[in-house]
């Protein structure tokens, strides 16, 4: 009898773990699998995949709760730390900046933003939004990705953390579309939480980005607060 | 006729001077670095040095170059970022020469400078670098015509959290070294915390565990300073090597290049030609001559800058202590 689990190729290698495509009982699905970093000793990276390994499939379960678009669990072995999930057609937004037209790119930094304002109204960071976490489906649905830094928190710090990493990421990579994108980002942002009846959470949270800014190395002093 | 380019490096405990060709051969590299007895470096005392030895430095990196000042046609000094006091130093004796001389003057980002001796020396174009030194801890990659910083320390340089803790336990200045010969000899490694944000570091609670780990009961009964900093590197260094990857995959770059002062630690080049090789990608270490702080980079990086866009005036000179890599145009590369 063929097996109702089956491993096929390999379709990325990613830095934290890589992806395999696959069946399981004749879903098509993505096989994450955190394999063992040759750089690290045993001691330490065997914590360490395994803490994420749990920590991401207990945030997708509880992040899909809420209604949001990731994707969905099947099955998880911590032993191998390796979660199998649903497979999602589509490309990240990192590789469609160049070819989307200004609106449609504006329309899922807008979606995005909304995404991360319920994740945070709801006690969660992601903890490593890039543009490289986001896929865009064929019919122009969000989806978010690699929730490995993924925490339950409910402090501003981290919140604050989260906007900034992904402000820096923006800069970076993506430095002629930051301004546009990260306004259409962080307005969205700032509307669901206004439609939660929580804006002034929302202003400390992004006046603390301003703070974490002026905590940086090579931060002149005039623009220390 | 072939021109020669005498660069300055003044931004924190070494007074480097080098000189380089237009067209990118050393001639000479001379270093003259502050050792403090006791203690960290203390801004004011390298100050002092560095105004005592300038000139004996400059001579003596003119003689290994067989040249005389008079055959020099381009000062280069480190404009930025580095300490007020020990910049200043640099940045003065640049514009003194520029002036006696009549030659053009140009200020340079000591971390570019990094990148670029390694592109030169190590004859690779477009890296994804990891920058480690006492001073600065910076995983940065060419994009859209800067060197964008994708992933720093948020507190702590590397070499600066492996100093201080070396200072802690006792270890004469540098303890860089000394903890990777220590490393050797551990039995045991002991859990720390392993912060990694992002692409972005923090050592400084690492730090104060180690140093916690000193005072306990426990030293040199159940654990000991060879267990400490060998879990000290293990732990710091695979938090780099995660970021560098996590970089190295984001950006797709094809080349990675390892520099600073820590690039020399032997447990680091090892781990970070690991995730090269799980990526496809060409490793190289900037030779350790060059590696840490130095004069030629400096050289090279004002021949770039000048080549492109001419020299700067005096009131372009003044030295900026807080200056960031990836807010400065690279016109040499676009």
């Amino acid at each position: 009898m063929q097996s109702s689990i089956e491993r096929k190729q390999l379709i990325k290698k990613g830095a934290e773990a890589s992806l395999f495509y696959g069946k399981w009982f004749n879903k098509e699905v993505i096989f994450k699998h955190r394999i063992a970093k040759q750089y690290r000793i045993p001691q330490l990276d065997n914590e360490i995949r395994t803490l994420r390994t749990i920590n991401e499939a207990k945030a997708l379960i509880k992040v899909k709760e809420y209604g949001l678009n990731v994707p969905v669990v099947y099955e998880i072995d911590t032993q191998k730390a390796l979660i199998i999930m649903e497979y999602i057609v589509g490309e990240k937004l990192k590789d469609l900046m160049d070819t989307l037209k200004e609106s449609d790119k504006l329309n899922y930094f807008r979606k995005v933003g909304e995404f991360i304002a319920q994740l945070h109204l709801n006690g969660q960071t992601h903890g490593d939004i890039t543009t490289s976490n986001v896929l865009i489906t064929p019919n122009k649905h969000v989806f978010l990705i690699d929730f490995g830094l993924h925490e339950y928190s409910d402090t501003i710090e981290d919140k604050s953390v989260d906007l900034h990493l992904f402000k820096r990421v923006l800069i970076s990579s993506h430095g002629n579309d930051y301004l546009s994108c990260y306004h259409a980002f962080i307005e969205r942002y700032k509307t669901i939480y206004k439609n939660n009846n929580s804006q002034k959470l929302c202003s400390s949270i992004l006046k603390n980005i301003k703070v974490i800014e002026s905590r940086g190395r090579y931060i002149k002093k005039s623009e220390r607060l | 006729m072939t021109k020669f380019a005498l660069g300055i490096e003044s931004t924190a405990h070494t007074f480097g001077v080098g000189i380089v060709n237009f067209d990118g051969t050393i001639l000479s590299k001379v270093n003259d670095i502050y050792i403090p007895k006791e203690g960290g470096i203390h801004p004011v005392m390298v100050k002092e040095q560095h105004l005592n030895n300038f000139r004996l430095t400059i001579e003596k990196a003119l003689i290994e170059a067989k040249l005389t000042i008079n055959q020099i046609s381009l000062i280069a000094f480190s404009q930025s970022p580095g300490l007020g006091p020990v910049l200043k130093i640099g940045a003065l004796v640049a514009r003194l020469l520029s002036q006696k001389l009549h030659i053009p003057l140009i200020g340079v980002n000591h971390c570019i400078a990094h990148v670029e001796i390694g592109r030169l020396l190590c004859d690779i174009e477009d890296p994804l670098t990891l920058y480690v030194s006492g001073g600065n801890t910076i995983v940065s990659a060419f994009e859209s015509g800067a060197y964008q910083i994708f992933g720093e320390t948020l507190d702590l340089a590397i070499g600066n959290m492996l100093d201080s803790f070396a200072r802690d336990a006792n270890i004469p200045h540098p303890g860089g070294p000394k903890i990777e010969r220590l490393a050797l000899d551990a039995s045991k490694y002991i859990p720390l915390p392993y912060v990694v944000k992002g692409m972005d570091l923090s050592f400084s609670g690492l730090y104060t565990a180690a140093k916690r780990l000193l005072n306990s009961k426990k030293f040199n009964t159940i654990y000991t300073l060879s267990d400490i900093a060998y879990s000290l590197q293990e732990n710091s260094f695979a938090m780099l090597t995660e970021v560098t990857e996590r970089a190295l995959a984001h950006t797709e770059k094809k080349e990675v290049l390892l520099t600073g002062g820590v690039a020399a630690n032997k447990r680091l080049q090892e781990m970070i030609a690991s995730i090269c090789q799980e990526h496809n990608a060409r490793f190289e270490v900037v030779p350790l001559k060059y590696a840490g702080d130095n004069g030629a980079m400096i050289a090279w990086t004002g021949v770039l800058r000048y080549l492109s866009e001419g020299s700067h005036t005096i009131k372009n000179t003044i030295i900026k202590p807080k200056e960031r890599m990836d807010n400065i145009t690279i016109p040499w590369r676009n």
